[in-house]
């Protein structure tokens, strides 16, 4: 009873708190204030809560309301069904993947040690150390591979909305789109392959826990350490399955309206939007997660602090337990929040490509190089392990 | 394309840093960054925006800025105006109305019984001011025209740009006194 | 026949002719104040000096008559520089108030110093102060700081009216014109003194603070006032006539005209009846038309016409009373006609004439005279007895006292039909069973006949005021809806007609004087 309780609040805090929160402040202080600070403008700040702009908040709200109250049109000869669920599908694989997303180790009732031999592997010991709770939803073997599974269906969203709009910019915008997400995803897979392969599990959990042996004593091995190409592969790749600017080809305004949400309105175009600014803090997830190690705080772990020349300096109460669950939980959000951060950057910085180009740098770059890069690691693999 | 002045540029060839596009685009991101975290400063002084929040606060108006129009006033506070009728005369857009009445001093003789301006109407070119031989009419009140929800607020009558008014330097009547 | 020559221009005037009026043949302006063509020649403003060859000192082109073989120079550097000095002299004193000054814009000191001056004054010690704003008539204010003493009033008063009231008091920079002591400037033709004074020392009481002269648009048309039709400016701003200014005809009234009839404009918008009404309700044209066809068929059917009566009204022009004329005579075939119009008033020798409606005249020349109009007393007694039952009238106006009015005006009550046709309400249009409005002389063109049978245009000023229409659409109107086609575009084909009937008739119509 206490475990089912335990997971609907950890479903509440992550998916309604976190990701939703997230997202939705991505939409006002992403789009809206950050665009306004780069371009040397204001930004929102008329909406006032009694003559308190709040940095643009209320505009939030605002929106919302009025996105709750506008028309909703389905187009005529519109696939009604399809029409009106095609949000959901975008919508909902933005949100499921987080279910094996860890925040923090799992916690421990009794005294807790790590084992350095082990990658650090945390085991409860002492009285009443039977009970342990991960700090994700799902704890999952494979939970990499679940996540990547998930992603990939959400182009079926966009697909069926472009279909279904019955619009020839809808249909364009969904073409695009699956275009795009399919073949980005295969050099996102195979650049996480080599990851993969060094790690050697598909455990989220285990893979951060890796994360946290030290290289030479004092340099965090995390996947952007050992990994760097794949890193840079990734986020690249990352940045196009969200279909966020430079690659925001599927909703081109200046070519095809607004792509495959075209003819939505209402709450429908709203969670059309929120999903990719869901998608957005997903990817900043997984790139965290993988490359960036999770919620890793550098030389600290459960039991004590680890710093340069194998120096252990060992918690002594009980509090300084909880003040590593805490900065550990901030280092995982602070990590998504950077990588939300810098794809706001990049959409703000960089010009739309061309579908040409786009496709060129899917299939003749990324994908030779993340291949390339597989093998290098393979031949490294073989020759050093 | 015959004669046409065709200018060939030819294209920049790109090096192998710019073709690897993740150095200059941490170079793009730098730019925007710097912006981002300039503006984001805790010292406004240092901060590149330059957007005024206009209504809450107010616009620095130049000193010839052209607003409401005011009536200047005499020394005993009476109009200046003489009800010459110049400035609807020369009213381009026929928003002053004006009608003369009889002052009890022989001295000033006419003054003007109704003064009317519609500012709805008024283009704010200035001309009446242009035209007042007294100085009687200004538009340096340095208030712009607000907003009306009804037409009728926008006639401003006499004692209303009275309000507005102030003293003239310029003496009335020309000048009588040896120089 | 003397030859001169003035600046270059060789011409030949007649003997007795002035250098300023020869300078006007040559098409060369002299300018002056003093002097006026109508009056006798002071030359005592020095402002129209000119250059004779010959002459030692600059003589006055007022004044000067030429001889054989002179040569005039209006344009010389003497002459120039005489020019600003009279100018300087006259402004010396001058309170340069022109913002609120009635004159400014017809001020001939305004357009010299402009023209001929155009120097800052270069007085240094104080301006001398002067009355102000003295009522020196009942029409007619005086600015003592503002005259130059041209004394063109006093020539006025003295050569015109023959009445002598003004005259000029004291010496020097302290001259002012004043009326002689017990008089008061209140001949019946003051306000001529504010035309004729060059600046705005006299001013028109009624005129005064009014409107500035240059918003003013001038029609040429004809005063209403009395019968000898006084050629006038009319002169109104935003469709409403400001004042009455005479305009020369030496044949009619020559530069004058009485203090009367220049307020006789105020007629024209007090009491103006606007839309039609029919027992007192406002309808328009549509429904009034043909409410009126069917009461005046019904009234002719019932009565007959010899029951109807038919007043017409003296104030109307020519072309109006020629489709009187024919809707009586033709479309309701009415014998009983009457003639309306105001009674008669005062007269003098000069320009006012007893008979106060302005085209008497013009009803003998279209009805071919006034035999055939009936008694007004008797009409009234008609209508009291029942013998006339139905009455269309033009305008308000009967040629009786007051007393006799009051009878008429209870007469009316017992009558099955009254028909109003007029500019004005009066007491008649909540009495009339029809009231239809009529324009003033103002508001379309026509023809007065005056007194002494000449015939003079009048244009057309402004758009009619509310609905009103002129007399002869009114009668083509109903002429029409009643099935009698009478067809005018245009006044002038309704003088056409008239001129061929007058002319066939072998009477000789006099075209208009000018």
């Amino acid at each position: 009873m206490v475990e089912v309780l335990i997971s609907l609040l950890k479903i509440t805090v992550i998916v309604f708190v976190f990701v939703m929160g997230v997202a939705s402040a991505m939409t006002l202080l992403g789009d809206r204030k950050q665009s306004a600070k780069i371009q040397n403008r204001v930004g929102p700040n008329q909406a006032k809560f009694f003559g308190f702009s709040l940095f643009g908040f209320p505009h939030f709200i605002a929106d919302g309301i009025k996105m709750v109250l506008k028309e909703n049109i389905v187009p005529a000869n519109a696939n009604k069904f399809l029409h009106t669920i095609a949000p959901a599908l975008v919508f909902m694989p933005a949100l499921i993947g987080w279910s094996v997303m860890p925040f923090m180790d799992h916690f421990c009732t009794g005294t807790v040690q790590t084992l350095p031999d082990q990658n650090y592997t945390e085991i409860c010991t002492g009285p009443g150390a039977e009970w342990k709770n991960y700090f994700s939803i799902m704890h999952m073997n494979s939970g990499v591979l679940f996540a990547f599974a998930i992603a990939a269906i959400s182009v079926y969203g966009a697909a069926i909305a472009g279909w279904a709009s019955n619009s020839k910019f809808s249909l364009l915008g969904g073409l695009r789109s699956s275009a795009q997400m399919i073949s980005y995803e295969v050099s996102m897979g195979l650049s996480l392959a080599g990851v993969l392969m060094i790690y050697g599990t598909l455990n989220i959990n285990e893979m951060i826990r890796m994360q946290g042996n030290l290289l030479g004593d004092w340099l965090p091995m995390w996947g952007i350490v050992i990994q760097p190409v794949a890193f840079f592969l990734f986020l690249l790749a990352g940045l196009a399955e969200t279909k966020r600017a430079p690659f925001d080809l599927p909703e081109g305004e200046s070519e095809i309206v607004a792509g495959y949400i075209t003819e939505y309105s209402s709450m429908k175009f709203a969670m059309m939007q929120l999903a990719e600014y869901a998608a957005t803090v997903f990817i900043a997830a997984l790139v965290a997660v993988v490359f960036l190690g999770g919620w890793q705080f550098p030389y600290v772990y459960a039991d004590g602090i680890r710093i340069f020349g194998g120096h252990w300096v060992p918690f002594g109460e009980e509090v300084w337990y909880w003040i590593s669950i805490f900065l550990r939980i901030g280092a995982m959000v602070f990590k998504i929040l950077f990588l939300v951060w810098l794809q706001f950057m990049m959409r703000w910085t960089l010009p739309r490509f061309r579908y040409d180009q786009v496709m060129t740098l899917g299939w003749k770059i990324l994908l030779p190089l993340s291949i390339a890069n597989l093998f290098v690691t393979a031949l490294v693999l073989v020759i050093i392990w | 394309m015959g004669n046409v002045n065709v200018k060939q540029v030819d294209r920049v060839k790109q090096g192998l840093w710019e073709k690897s596009y993740i150095p200059e685009i941490l170079r793009g991101l730098s730019v925007t960054a710097g912006h981002f975290f300039r503006n984001l400063s805790p010292n406004k002084s240092k901060r590149t925006i330059f957007t005024r929040d206009y209504p809450e606060e107010p616009t620095d108006y130049p000193d010839r800025y052209r607003g409401l129009h005011r009536l200047m006033l005499r020394e005993d506070g009476q109009v200046r105006c003489v009800a010459c009728m110049c400035c609807s005369t020369i009213c381009p857009a026929d928003c002053i109305h004006i009608e003369a009445g009889e002052h009890d001093d022989p001295g000033i003789e006419k003054y003007p019984d109704v003064f009317v301006i519609d500012e709805l109407r008024c283009i704010v070119c200035g001309l009446c001011v242009e035209a007042c031989p007294c100085d009687a009419i200004r538009m340096d009140s340095g208030v712009h025209i607000p907003p009306y929800t009804e037409r009728s607020d926008a006639f401003y009558g006499r004692d209303l740009l009275m309000e507005l008014g102030g003293l003239s330097q310029a003496k009335q009547g020309g000048d009588r006194s040896p120089s | 026949m003397p030859k001169v020559t003035i600046n270059d221009t060789e011409l030949e005037v007649e003997k007795g002719t002035t250098i300023l009026k020869a300078a006007a043949q040559a098409g060369y302006e002299v300018p002056h104040f003093c002097y006026h063509p109508a009056l006798s020649i002071p030359a005592n403003c020095r402002m129209c000096l000119v250059e004779v060859e010959g002459a030692p000192n600059l003589e006055p082109a007022c004044y000067s008559e030429v001889t054989d073989g002179m040569v005039v120079r209006t344009k010389s550097e003497r002459v120039v520089k005489a020019q600003k000095a009279v100018l300087e002299f006259i402004l010396l004193n001058h309170p340069v108030d022109c913002p609120i000054c009635d004159q400014a814009g017809e001020c001939k000191l305004q357009d010299y110093y402009m023209a001929y001056d155009a120097q800052e004054s270069r007085l240094r010690t104080e301006k001398n102060q002067k009355v102000k704003v003295f009522p020196i008539g009942p029409e007619v204010l005086y600015d003592g700081e503002r005259c130059i003493l041209c004394t063109r009033c006093i020539r006025f008063c003295e050569e015109i009216t023959g009445t002598n009231e003004l005259t000029l008091i004291q010496r020097g920079d302290s001259a002012e014109i004043r009326t002689f002591p017990g008089k008061e400037l209140d001949n019946p033709y003051s306000v001529c003194t504010a035309d004729i004074c060059p600046v705005g020392a006299l001013t028109s009481r009624d005129f005064r603070f009014k409107c500035r002269v240059w918003l003013l648009t001038s029609t040429d048309s004809v005063c209403t006032g009395c019968s000898n039709g006084c050629n006038i400016h009319l002169e109104h701003f935003r469709n409403e006539i400001q004042r009455y200014r005479p305009r020369y005809n030496p044949e009619v009234n020559d530069y004058w005209m009485c203090d009367e009839g220049r307020l006789t404009y105020k007629e024209v918008h007090d009491d103006r009846l606007r839309r039609p009404m029919s027992n007192g309700a406002a309808l328009n044209w549509h429904g009034v038309t043909e409410t009126t066809r069917d009461k005046l068929n019904r009234a002719l059917k019932d009565g007959g016409a010899s029951h109807f009566g038919f007043v017409i009204s003296p104030q109307a022009s020519c072309e109006d009373l020629y489709l009187a004329k024919r809707f009586a005579g033709d479309v309701l075939e009415v014998d009983n006609l009457y003639l309306g119009g105001k009674p008669d008033g005062w007269e003098d020798d000069f320009l006012v004439k007893a008979d106060k409606n302005p085209n008497r005249q013009g009803v003998n020349a279209v009805f071919d005279g006034l035999d055939q109009f009936g008694d007004i007393e008797s009409l009234i007694e008609d209508m009291e007895s029942g013998a006339i039952k139905n009455l269309y009238m033009m305008e308000k106006h009967l040629p009786v006292d007051d007393e006799t009015r009051g009878r008429f005006l209870d007469a009316i009550d017992e009558l099955d039909l009254f028909v109003l046709q007029g500019q004005h309400h009066a007491e008649l249009s909540q009495k009339a069973h029809l009231a239809l409005p009529a324009c003033s002389h103002a508001e379309t063109e026509g023809t007065f006949v005056n007194f002494d049978g000449i015939a003079q245009p009048f244009e057309q000023a402004f758009a009619p005021h509310g609905d009103s229409l002129p007399h002869w659409q009114i009668f083509m109107k109903l002429a029409r809806a009643m099935g009698s086609p009478l067809s005018y575009t245009f006044v002038h084909q309704i003088q056409d007609e008239m001129f061929q009937a007058s002319q066939d008739d072998g009477e000789a119509a006099q075209t208009p004087a000018e």
